[in-house]
């Protein structure tokens, strides 16, 4: 544990015993609910009702067991690691560069030489790389 | 397949007796056990994000124990140095008789900072002063990563003992709050660790963005200023000494210029940031009046006696930014809104002040990663 992208946690994930549970209680549901249309249709309507809450109850068990109960086991921990870009500027001929953060950076740093000019660039800007999802 | 199924239960069979016996004991057991049932629930939800939390704690851990050596190259192991560094409390002083708190809790603060500093100078030794502010940063990180961990710890086994649902549902309403505010220090570590600004900086790039290129000088610990001519003003432009991560003293610094001035300031501008509400957009800027600044109330304390004193109007931008993004690496619409800042600034500057008048600008705020 705590080792930067290999820290193991116990997280939330579905195990094979609850995905056959979660399967059998499916099949159990539509079976029922099927059960209970046909029912509406037969000489025993009241029995319909009792099918369908069955049908539903199913249904509902599983969505708990997906989203709430799924059983804990051990995987691999991302701690979620930002990406971050560095904007350096030439304040003589005004290049422009965007990089990956370097350790080190920090803004207004007097970093590499200009590739355009004799000058030196400054870092103007160190920022998270706005996420695709947010651009569009 | 359905139909010959259907067949196992003959439309003739007791079923709606059987049913209604089962409905009967569930509701039966449900009347009696609902709230145990209920508290079980919950607290395997609490269990759950306990140990998600318990990996980013140990994850604060060993980066702080990581940087540690990479960065200080300490000639034994500081694991047990961080192991007491995650431990370390401040007893706040008492408050039934409040007259004075304020000089009481300055004291006790200098005192953890300065613990702090040798602490971190003494782990590690080959770091620069800026490695050592950020270093204590990283430690702080994870002190506040290993505390929510304890006291999410403590609710839980809390729980569990007395099978209570008010004390389990004491944390678990506010767990969602809480994560936020963990995921956050999360990403803290990382901006620490690399020395990368952070969202509560944006005040502080403020004041870099006014005072880059003019000569600047230290007028309070760990503060520096530097004096820059505005349409025929001038701006005291204040802020933490960058690029190590500090806040510095800015009620200190505030005094100091203040009193080297003598009565010429005419308007001191505070620029920090500021909790948004949900639907606000992070980077909108609002303006207003009074101190701004966060903290335990010390230094927003120092600012306001000393705006009081010296009869000087405290004007206020606040740079607004969601909770989760205080600590975390910069967000670009928080960088982008310095601009919008200065522009604030500037139109405060000409509406409030006449030619030759002197205004002090305080950006507030963490300035890792900022330099002046």
């Amino acid at each position: 544990m705590g080792k930067r992208g290999g820290a193991e946690y116990p997280s939330l994930s579905l195990s094979w015993t609850t995905l056959i549970v979660v399967v059998a209680i499916g099949v159990f549901s539509i079976f029922s609910l099927y059960m209970g249309f046909q029912a509406y249709g037969s000489d025993h309507p009241e029995q319909a009702n009792y099918y369908i809450i069955i049908g539903t109850t199913g249904f509902a068990a599983m969505g708990y067991m997906f989203f709430r109960a799924r059983s804990i086991t051990a995987t691999k921990l991302e701690v979620p690691r930002v990406d971050v870009v560095t904007t350096l500027e030439c304040p003589q001929c005004g290049l422009k560069r965007i990089r990956e953060f370097a350790q080190g950076d920090y803004v207004f740093k007097d970093d590499e030489p200009c590739t355009r000019c004799e000058g030196s660039m400054t870092v103007t800007r160190i920022h998270r790389r706005k996420d695709e999802k947010e651009k569009s | 397949m359905f139909p010959s199924a259907g067949q196992l239960i003959p439309p003739n069979s007791d079923i709606g007796m059987v049913l209604q016996m089962v409905f009967s004991i569930t509701f039966i057991i449900y009347l009696f056990y609902a709230q145990r049932i209920q508290s079980m629930t919950m607290l395997r939800q609490v269990e759950g994000t306990l140990r998600r939390v318990k990996a980013i704690r140990d994850e604060g851990r060993s980066v702080s124990i990581q940087t540690i050596k990479e960065i200080g190259k300490p000639e034994n192991d500081p694991t047990p140095e961080v192991e007491r560094f995650l431990e370390h409390f401040m007893i706040p002083p008492v408050d039934m008789d409040p007259a004075g708190i304020v000089g009481k809790f300055d004291q006790l603060i200098n005192v953890r900072e300065s613990t702090f500093e040798d602490e971190v100078r003494a782990i590690a030794p080959s770091a620069s002063d800026s490695e050592v502010n950020n270093l204590e940063n990283l430690l702080e990180a994870a002190l506040a990563l290993n505390v929510y961990y304890k006291v999410i710890r403590h609710f839980y086994l809390l729980g569990k003992r007395t099978m209570n649902i008010y004390v389990i549902m004491q944390i678990h309403m506010i767990l969602p709050l809480i994560m936020r505010e963990i995921n956050a220090y999360s990403a803290a570590l990382q901006a620490f660790k690399e020395g990368m600004p952070i969202g509560d900086g944006v005040g502080a790039l403020v004041a870099a963005k006014l005072m880059h290129g003019n000569p600047w000088k230290e007028v309070a610990k760990e503060m520096v200023a530097a004096e820059v001519p505005m349409a025929g003003r001038t701006l005291v432009v204040m802020k933490a000494r960058g690029p190590g991560g500090s806040v510095g003293k800015p009620g200190e610094a505030v005094e100091n210029v203040l009193d080297e001035w003598k009565g010429r300031v005419k308007a001191i501008i505070m620029i920090d940031a500021a909790g948004k509400l949900e639907g606000e957009p992070t980077g909108d800027i609002a303006e207003g009046v009074g101190a701004a600044i966060g903290g335990v109330g010390v230094q927003k304390f120092r600012i306001e006696e000393a705006a009081k004193a010296h009869d000087v109007p405290l004007y206020a931008i606040a740079i607004k930014e969601d909770i989760s993004h205080v600590v975390a690496p910069m967000e670009e619409a928080l960088f982008d809104a310095t601009d919008k800042a200065l522009e604030s600034v500037r139109r405060i500057v000409g509406e409030r002040s006449a030619e030759g008048d002197v205004i002090v600008v305080a950006g507030i705020g963490n300035t890792v990663g900022i330099a002046q």
